[in-house]
């Protein structure tokens, strides 16, 4: 099987991501994902410490917090640079800006 | 990055087939996907941001005096574009043979300019000049306020540096344990200028990170389309323990140029029961790494900015954190080469500026 096929295998399996992807329901905005009580606020900046230990650790020390604005801006930088998930992305997100 | 010696010509490369037909309903499906919402004080702002520094470096009893700034722009667009750029101006000063004052030039080079679609969770595409994801240290550790050692590693310029093409890239859970990250790459343009140097290549990286214990593990692949059309592969390693402030990373990498591998760890001295205020401030660093020289001759390796013969080093550090982006570094280390052996001493301080381009109101 040469490059050309596995390409277009690869793509098409992007594809089938992204089908998937686009039919999850989104109404939340970008740093509040869902958080309904002080429970889950606290429960949610835990866990938004925890992924920030274990994504931003692995490669640099600790930052100081910025404003909201930028944070929403250094955080899509490094979910493209350090390829965190989704997920991570939000919760690191909302733990930074609290 | 170092110099390299490279065809002059700009080609392109263009996809046929089936191939092309896939990236066409890969961008109809892209340009389906709805978009997030998000209210005006959590808008992102364009930043400048970077790093600055300044280093002496003395290998073999010869001194070079080292300034550099690297300036990264990042301007967000909507909810899911970003383009980012970042450049590098580096000073290298040194006395010349025999004496007399310090003297060197200015290098500058555009290390990335690109353009990034967020598309979903699974999927970002970049356009443009890219880092070259091969291994970990290109992407992740190379900004000079992040790399615990400020010694390239020797292996650093096999298959790295930057492309001119298309990447489809992008992080997602598998399951609760593990996290799968991956980047695939065209780089559709040949570059011998300045200070835009690329290759024609093909590539990909994956990895699999298990955020329990917190260890990382991939491979890189990569295919020249150069008149020659060799291939490179490699394998990189980070762990940070849980209970220890300790970050260890490792990289092999393999091609037709050489292979080796370097394995360096940065320890934290936060828990140390003494002088806490101080203690924790300071980190504690080491390297270990070889190279082995591949089917290229002595002189075309060095132009790649490969060591000229087979070699092992050491090098150990500290780096103290003045600020936070603001630290203060020191090394040694002893190389060990068929060219002869050689020591290593580097002093400096590296700084990482944040500037925002908008208001940003209070935090």
């Amino acid at each position: 099987m040469n490059f050309k096929y596995l390409a277009t295998i690869w793509l098409l399996a992007l594809i089938s991501a992204i089908a998937m992807a686009s039919v999850q329901p989104r109404s939340r905005t970008a740093t509040e994902p869902a958080v309904r009580s002080s429970t889950e606020a606290d429960a949610m900046r835990l866990e938004g410490e925890k992924r920030f230990r274990a994504n931003c650790g692995r490669c640099h020390a600790t930052p100081q917090k910025f404003p909201p604005r930028m944070m929403a801006t250094i955080v899509r930088h490094m979910r493209v640079r350090a390829t965190i998930t989704d997920e991570d992305m939000r919760l690191v997100l909302y733990y930074m800006t609290q | 990055m170092k110099c390299r010696q490279k065809n002059t010509r700009y080609r392109c490369v263009w996809v046929s087939g089936p191939l092309r037909s896939s990236c066409f309903l890969l961008l109809v499906a892209l340009i389906s996907v709805p978009l997030l919402a998000q209210t005006p004080s959590e808008r992102p702002v364009p930043i400048l941001t970077g790093t600055a520094g300044y280093f002496n470096f003395v290998t073999a009893g010869q001194n070079q005096l080292d300034a550099q700034i690297n300036p990264v722009l990042l301007v967000p667009l909507g909810d899911r574009w970003l383009v980012e750029s970042r450049a590098e101006f580096e000073g290298a000063f040194q006395r010349p043979d025999g004496g007399g004052p310090y003297g060197g030039g200015v290098s500058k080079n555009l290390d990335y300019a690109q353009v990034d679609y967020i598309a979903n969770p699974y999927v970002t595409v970049t356009v443009g000049r890219f880092l070259t994801p091969f291994g970990i240290f290109n992407e992740r550790l190379y900004p000079i306020w992040i790399r615990s050692l400020q010694q390239d590693p020797l292996i650093l310029p096999i298959a790295t540096g930057s492309s001119d093409g298309m990447m489809l890239r992008g992080g997602f859970p598998v399951n609760a344990k593990a996290n799968l990250n991956y980047a695939v790459y065209v780089s559709a343009v040949s570059s011998g200028h300045n200070n835009l140097e690329s290759d024609r290549n093909v590539g990909g990286r994956m990895g699999v990170f298990l955020p329990g214990p917190r260890v990382e593990v991939g491979a890189s692949w990569q295919k020249l389309l150069q008149d020659e059309r060799s291939n490179a592969f490699g394998f990189h390693f980070a762990w940070q323990p849980t209970r220890l402030p300790l970050n260890v990373h490792s990289e092999y990498a393999r091609s037709n140029q050489g292979s080796g591998y370097w394995i360096d760890g940065a320890y934290r001295l936060s828990q140390v029961p003494f002088l806490q205020k101080a203690m924790r401030r300071l980190e504690f660093a080491g390297r270990a790494e070889q190279f082995f020289s591949g089917q290229i001759s002595s002189d075309e390796a060095q132009a790649l900015g490969l060591p000229g013969a087979n070699t092992r080093e050491g090098e150990f550090g500290l780096n103290y954190y003045l600020h936070d982006g603001l630290k203060a570094v020191a090394s040694y280390g002893r190389q060990f080469s068929y060219d002869g052996n050689s020591n290593l001493w580097t002093v400096g301080i590296a700084y990482r500026f944040v500037v925002p381009l908008g208001r940003v109101g209070s935090q």
